[in-house]
C-alpha cells in the first residue's frame, strides 16, 4: 500500500461466499489427489511386496510426464472457446474421470508377480496424472480469473488454502484406515476400498466448482473464431503453445514468485523428515513412543497455526500489502527455523513444540498470497500481451513446485546419509551425526527462507500498480467490446 | 435455494452416507475390542530380575505388547514377567511347566542353561504353546526361533575394532571369563579366527577367571605384569567394568580396551578414555522383537526366522550421548546426566 491506505472491493468484484466455498472445495480434492498416492504407496510395498525403489521410481515417472502434460494443459485451456467456458468443462470431466481412475487403479488383482503390480500400477499413474492434470490445472487458473480485485484474490485464495488444509489433516490417517483389521482383511484390501471412498468423493466434490462458479472472462465474438483456427493445425498450435510457454517462463514478476515458493516450500520439505529423526532420535534418544506423542502434537499445534495464520495472512494483506504480508510471515518462519536449534534439548523435550506456530506461518502465508499474486502477474501479462494465460501461469507455476516437492523427497534420504545417520543405531548416532542434522534442519529452511524474501522483495505489483492495470484493461476491453457493437450488422 | 445451501446439502449427504452403519468404525473410536477378540498370554521368563539388562527388555515387550493390542483389534497382548529374582535354571524350568498349566500361548526365555531347559521347552511345545528364546538360545531344543548375537560374528567384531585402534599390529590378550559357558567360547574363537587374519597382531593368550569385577580385574593385572609389552585387550564380558575398580588401576589410554556390553555403570570407561570401544545390545530389543515375533506367529500366521540376527551397536566416545539417551528411554537408570547433553 503505496499511499496508507487500502482499496475497498467493489460490490461487483465480491465473490459470494457460495463460490468461494465451491472453490475450495476444489482445493481439497487437488490436496486430497496430490497426496493420497504418496500416503498409500506404503501398501506397494508392505501389501504387495513391490521393491521399495520400484515404489519410488512408480512415483518419480508421473512427475516427468506433468513437466509435458500441466503446461499443455493449461494452453489448451487458455485457448478453449466454449459456451460453458474455458475451465469449467475441463473441471466437470476431470473430476469425475479422475476419481474413476483413482478408484481402479487401486484394485490390484491379487497373486501376481512383482513386475505386474508395477506396470499395472505405472499404467494406472500414467491416465491418473492425464486426469488429474486435466481437473487441477484449469481449478488452478479459475482461481485466478474468478475477480479481478487485488484484494478479493487474496480472500478467496485464503479460503481456497483454509479449506485444502483438511485434506492434509485426513492424509496421514489414509494408513491406519487401510491397516484396520476391524475394516479389512488386510491393507491391499484397505486401499481398494478407501480408493473407491476417494474416488467417489472427488467426482462428487471436484464437480463443484464447475456447477457453482462463474468464470468471469467469456469468449468474444473474436475469440469464438478462434476456435476454429485453433483445429486448424497442429504445427501452428505447437509453435503458439512454445510462443507462450517462453513469454510465460520470461515474466520476471512471475519468475519471482516461482522462487520464493521453490525455496521457502522446498526448503521446508527437504527437512521435513529431519525433524521427526531429530526428535525421535536425539531428543527422545530413540523412544520411538515418545517421539511419535511429540511429533503428533507438533502436527497437530501446526495444523492449527497454519489455519489461524491463512486466516491472519488474508486479513493482514488487505492493511498492508500481499508483498510485505508475505516478507513478514517468511520472516516469522525464518525465526521459527532458527529458534529450532535452541529447542532441541533432551533434557526438555517439550521444546520441540515451541516453533511448530512460526514455522505454519509462513507455509500458510504461502498458498494463500501466491495465488492471488500469480493473478495480478496475469493481469500484468494481459496488459503487454493482449492474452489472458491464467491456465499456462498456473500450471508452470504448480509443476515447479510439484517437481520441486519430489527433489526435496528425494535428495532428503541422501541428505540425512550425509549426516552419517545409520538407522540400527537409534538414538545411539554419533554426536558429530547429530549436530549436522540440526545444522542441516535449522540451516536449509533459514536460508531458503531468506532466498524466499529476497526474491519476492523486489515484486514490482503493488496494490497502486494493480489497481492501475486493471483500469487500463477495462479501458481496453470497453473499447473492443464497443468495436465489435459498432461492426455487427443491425 | 442458494448454491451455498446446495453445497452444504451435498457435503452433509456424503457425511451421512460415509459414517451410516459403520459401527466399527465407532468401536474403533472408542477403543472397544469385539466379543470375539482373542487374548495372547505371554509368559517373559529372563535370567535374573534383579539385572537391570533384562528389565529393559521387559519394558520392550510390554511397550511391544500394548502397542500391538492398539494396532490389532482382534487381539489383546498379555505380558506376564515370570523371571526369577535371581540367576536359577531350575526355577525358569518351573516357570515353563507353570506356562503349559496356566494355559498361556507363548512363552519368550532367555536360557540360563540350555540343556536343563531344552526338555521344559520341548513340553511346552508339544503341549501347544510357542516358544520363543532371546539373548541366551537353547539351540537343540523346538523353540520356533531365536534372537540373539551370533557370538562368533561378535568375537570378529571385538577384534576388527582391536586392531583398528591398534593400527593392525601389537600384542594383545583375551579375557575370556567362564570357559564352560559357550556363548563366551564362541567370541573366544571369532576373536582368535580374526586376529589370525591380521598380520601384524599377536594373540599371547585367552584368560578365563570367574566372572565377577574382582577376579576380572585381578586376571587382567596379572596378564598385564607378565607381557609389559601388551598393547590391548579383547574382553568378550565387560566384567573389569562392573563397579568403579578398575578406574584407579589402569591408566587412561594405556591399552586399547574393546568390550562387549555398555550399560551404564561402564560409560564411565569410555569417558575417561580407559575402554574405547564398548559393544552393547539394544536390549529393549530383545522384548520388543519378541513380542513382535511371537505375534507375527499366532495371530499373523506369518514366517518367522529360526534365528533372528542382534547387531551389537559400537560404542565410543563420538556416541556416548546418543547411548546415554538410548538407555534412558529404554528404561535404565544410574547414567550420569551430563552424558545426556554431549
Amino acid at each position: 500500500m503505496s499511499k496508507g491506505h487500502s482499496h475497498q472491493t467493489a460490490a461487483q468484484d465480491k465473490i459470494s461466499n457460495g463460490q468461494k466455498f465451491a472453490y475450495g472445495l476444489g482445493s481439497i480434492v487437488n490436496n486430497l489427489l496430490g497426496g493420497a498416492i504418496g500416503f498409500m504407496s506404503i501398501v506397494l510395498n508392505v501389501g504387495l511386496g513391490i521393491n521399495p525403489a520400484l515404489v519410488g521410481t512408480l512415483q518419480a515417472i508421473p512427475r516427468l510426464t506433468d513437466a509435458l502434460t500441466d503446461p499443455v494443459m493449461g494452453y489448451v485451456s487458455d485457448k478453449t472457446r466454449s459456451k460453458y467456458g474455458r475451465r469449467r468443462p475441463y473441471i466437470f470431466i476431470g473430476a469425475i474421470m479422475v476419481g474413476l481412475v483413482f478408484a481402479l487403479m487401486w484394485q490390484l488383482p491379487p497373486g501376481n508377480s512383482e513386475m505386474f503390480y508395477f506396470w499395472f500400477f505405472l499404467a494406472g499413474s500414467v491416465v491418473f496424472y492425464l486426469f488429474y492434470t486435466m481437473f487441477a490445472t484449469p481449478w488452478v487458473a479459475l482461481g485466478y480469473e474468478l475477480t479481478s480485485d487485488y484484494h478479493e484474490r487474496t480472500r478467496l485464495m485464503g479460503v481456497m488454502n483454509f479449506m485444502g488444509q483438511f485434506a492434509w489433516i485426513s492424509l496421514p490417517w489414509f494408513y491406519a484406515i487401510m491397516e484396520n483389521d476391524r475394516l479389512f482383511t488386510d491393507s491391499v484390501q484397505g486401499a481398494r476400498t478407501l480408493a473407491i471412498v476417494i474416488g467417489v468423493f472427488v467426482a462428487v466434490v471436484g464437480i463443484m466448482p464447475a456447477i457453482f462458479c462463474r468464470e468471469k472472462f467469456v469468449a468474444s465474438d473474436d475469440d469464438k473464431k478462434q476456435k476454429v483456427k485453433l483445429l486448424d493445425g497442429l504445427k501452428s498450435n505447437i509453435a503458439m503453445f512454445f510462443k507462450g510457454l517462453v513469454i510465460t517462463v520470461k515474466r520476471v514478476e512471475f519468475l519471482k514468485l516461482c522462487a520464493g515458493t521453490f525455496f521457502l516450500f522446498n526448503g521446508i520439505m527437504l527437512v521435513g523428515a529431519f525433524s521427526s529423526y531429530i526428535t525421535i532420535f536425539y531428543v527422545c534418544g530413540g523412544d520411538t513412543d515418545m517421539g511419535a506423542k511429540y511429533m503428533g502434537l507438533f502436527g497437530t499445534i501446526n495444523t492449527i497455526s497454519t489455519l489461524a495464520a491463512i486466516a491472519a495472512v488474508t486479513w493482514i494483506s488487505a492493511k498492508i500489502g500481499k508483498r510485505r504480508t508475505f516478507i513478514i510471515a517468511t520472516s516469522i518462519t525464518l525465526a521459527g527455523s532458527l529458534l529450532k536449534w535452541f529447542c532441541y534439548d533432551p533434557m526438555a523435550p517439550w521444546k520441540v513444540l515451541l516453533p511448530a506456530p512460526m514455522m505454519a506461518v509462513g507455509m500458510g502465508a504461502l498458498f494463500t498470497l501466491m495465488g492471488s499474486m500469480i493473478a495480478d502477474v496475469c493481469d500484468l501479462d494481459e496488459l503487454e500481451t493482449g492474452e489472458r494465460r491464467e491456465g499456462m501461469f498456473g500450471s508452470i507455476y504448480w509443476w515447479m513446485v510439484k517437481l520441486g516437492m519430489a527433489l526435496a523427497f528425494g535428495l532428503s534420504g541422501y541428505l540425512l546419509n550425509a549426516t552419517g545417520f545409520l538407522v540400527e543405531y537409534g538414538g545411539a548416532q554419533t554426536s558429530s551425526t547429530f549436530l549436522w542434522m540440526r545444522i542441516v534442519d535449522v540451516i536449509i529452511p533459514a536460508a531458503a527462507a531468506g532466498i524466499a524474501i529476497y526474491a519476492v522483495a523486489s515484486f514490482k505489483i503493488t496494490e497502486e500498480k494493480s489497481y492501475e492495470i486493471r483500469t487500463e484493461l477495462e479501458r481496453r476491453r470497453a473499447k473492443k467490446s464497443n468495436a465489435e457493437l459498432a461492426t455487427k450488422p443491425v | 435455494m442458494s448454491s451455498y445451501k446446495i453445497v452444504y446439502s451435498l457435503c452433509v449427504i456424503i457425511s451421512m452416507l460415509a459414517f451410516s452403519g459403520c459401527q466399527d468404525v465407532t468401536d474403533e473410536l472408542a477403543g472397544k475390542k469385539p466379543d470375539d477378540a482373542k487374548t495372547i498370554k505371554i509368559s517373559m521368563i529372563a535370567k535374573s530380575a534383579s539385572n537391570p539388562v533384562f528389565l529393559s527388555a521387559k519394558r520392550g515387550a510390554e511397550t511391544t505388547a500394548f502397542n500391538l493390542s492398539e494396532k490389532y483389534s482382534m487381539i489383546d497382548v498379555d505380558v506376564d514377567w515370570n523371571t526369577p529374582e535371581v540367576d536359577d535354571p531350575s526355577i525358569q524350568v518351573t516357570k515353563i511347566r507353570e506356562a503349559i498349566t496356566d494355559n498361556y500361548d507363548a512363552v519368550l526365555v532367555s536360557c540360563s542353561d540350555k540343556d536343563s531347559l531344552t526338555s521344559a521347552i520341548n513340553e511346552a511345545v508339544e503341549s501347544g504353546l510357542h516358544v520363543m528364546t532371546f539373548d541366551s538360545d537353547a539351540p537343540g531344543s523346538k523353540r520356533f526361533s531365536f534372537y540373539g548375537p551370533d557370538d562368533v560374528e561378535l568375537g570378529r567384531t571385538i577384534m576388527n575394532e582391536l586392531a583398528l585402534l591398534l593400527n593392525g599390529k601389537g600384542k594383545i590378550a583375551i579375557l575370556a571369563g567362564s570357559e564352560k559357558a559357550p556363548n563366551l567360547q564362541n567370541r573366544v574363537k571369532g576373536v582368535k579366527e580374526t586376529a589370525m587374519e591380521t598380520p601384524g597382531i599377536q594373540v599371547v593368550g585367552e584368560f578365563y577367571h570367574a566372572e565377577n569385577e574382582d577376579e576380572a580385574i585381578e586376571e587382567m593385572l596379572r596378564v598385564n605384569k607378565m607381557h609389559p609389552d601388551l598393547k590391548g585387550w579383547a574382553m568378550v564380558g565387560g566384567w573389569p567394568m562392573f563397579g568403579k575398580k578398575m578406574l584407579n588401576v589402569i591408566a587412561p589410554g594405556k591399552y586399547k580396551i574393546v568390550a562387549v556390553d555398555a550399560l551404564p555403570e561402564q560409560l564411565v570407561y569410555i569417558e575417561r578414555n580407559i575402554v574405547q570401544v564398548l559393544l552393547g545390545q539394544p536390549t529393549f530389543k530383545w522384548g520388543e522383537i519378541g513380542v513382535e515375533a511371537i505375534v507375527n506367529k499366532i495371530h499373523l500366521e506369518k514366517e518367522v526366522d529360526e534365528v533372528i540376527p542382534l547387531k551389537p551397536l559400537k560404542i565410543s566416545i563420538d556416541n556416548l550421548g546418543g547411548w546415554s539417551r538410548q538407555l534412558r528411554a529404554w528404561g535404565y537408570e544410574g547414567i550420569p546426566e551430563e552424558y545426556f547433553t554431549l
